[in-house]
């Protein structure tokens, strides 16, 4: 059995989550596989699927997610009920755009985490105190933000932020039940509140600079997935419409990347 | 905007972080064009020789986050108290 729960995180119609998990059954066990979904409740309900969860918490559900601090918390919650009764050692979180094209995209990333001695793995990982960084700038204006940090933080530097791509990550799971069960008295949007929690509960973030170039925040990279592989990828982000595309054009990538 | 600035240097590390406009504006620096994925901090530079009459202030960035873990065990006091 996999050590490694896998969390996707997506909005689709049912179709579009049933190719999502025929792709990804190539990648992770069915069985360890939460869907939470946050688009429409009727859309959850004709979920197949046998492990999902819906949020519709408004500190989730955001027009604007960077201007309105977007949480991920809800999701993170729903996630750790779910992981509550399970002996998973590992949790991989993935948004729905984000596609995994290495075969054996688990084992790269246990493997990573050790060689790192990391509890939590994130793309685009950064430091951004002090910096020019507009997300940075738009917290630090609420007082309430640093005095957040200040409070829970086993750190002696209690003034470090840090920031990463939200689309995916790879967590030990004490890490992630950690983070998931800390209260967010503080609206922070959650490309910052995630890693800089984590870092300030005293957990080792690190970041995954090799694979950075192949998950972006913006663009649609679809006809990417196969040189990406080639060149050493594990994932791919962001791919918004490969679920909803032809399925012989899923099929004859599948096909060439297995 | 960019072609009218000037090109920005890590102050530590020499790296060409991009370029940059800066102009004085009410006592303080107004920045246009640096870039989110190259956030950049502000620091007043050494100088070998001591002057009064002026400072130079430059640009640096954090090295990519490397800190060790302080999570000893499987539950954390805190965590369950933050809010």
């Amino acid at each position: 059995m996999s050590t490694t729960a896998t969390i996707i995180l997506s909005h689709q119609r049912p179709a579009e989550v049933a190719e999502m998990l025929g792709w990804w059954a190539s990648y992770a066990d069915l069985d360890s596989i939460l869907v939470v979904h946050g688009g429409r409740r009727a859309d959850f309900e004709d979920l197949r699927h046998p492990h999902k969860a819906f949020v519709d918490d408004p500190r989730f559900v955001t027009p604007e997610h960077q201007r309105n601090k977007q949480s991920h918390g809800p999701v993170l919650r729903a996630a750790a009920r779910w992981l509550a009764s399970r002996c998973f050692e590992h949790v991989l979180y993935a948004e729905y755009d984000q596609v995994p094209v290495a075969p054996d995209l688990i084992s790269l990333y246990e493997r990573r985490l050790d060689e790192e001695g990391a509890d939590l793995l994130a793309m685009h990982l950064r430091r951004i105190d002090a910096t020019s960084y507009p997300h940075f700038l738009y917290h630090v204006h609420d007082r309430a933000f640093m005095e957040f940090w200040r409070r829970v933080s086993v750190r002696e530097d209690k003034g470090v932020v840090l920031s990463m791509l939200g689309a995916g990550s790879f967590w030990r799971r004490r890490c992630f039940d950690a983070v998931a069960r800390t209260e967010e008295s503080v609206p922070a949007y959650t490309e910052l509140f995630v890693p800089t929690l984590a870092h300030h509960l005293g957990f080792r973030v690190r970041g995954l600079p090799d694979q950075s170039r192949w998950n972006t925040p913006q663009g649609e990279r679809g006809g990417e997935l196969q040189t990406a592989a080639a060149s050493g990828a594990w994932t791919v982000h962001p791919v918004k419409t490969l679920w909803s595309g032809s399925a012989d054009r899923r099929s004859a990538l599948r096909d060439r990347l297995a | 905007m960019r072609a009218l600035g000037s090109t920005l240097v890590d102050a530590e590390t020499g790296r060409v972080i991009g370029r940059a406009l800066l102009i004085p504006w009410r006592g303080r620096i107004l920045v246009f064009g640096v870039s989110p994925s190259q956030p950049v901090r502000p620091i007043f530079l050494p100088q070998q020789r001591l002057t009064y009459w002026k400072q130079e202030l430059g640009f640096t960035a954090h090295p990519p986050p490397d800190f060790p873990s302080e999570h000893h065990g499987d539950d954390h006091p805190q965590s369950s108290a933050a809010g």
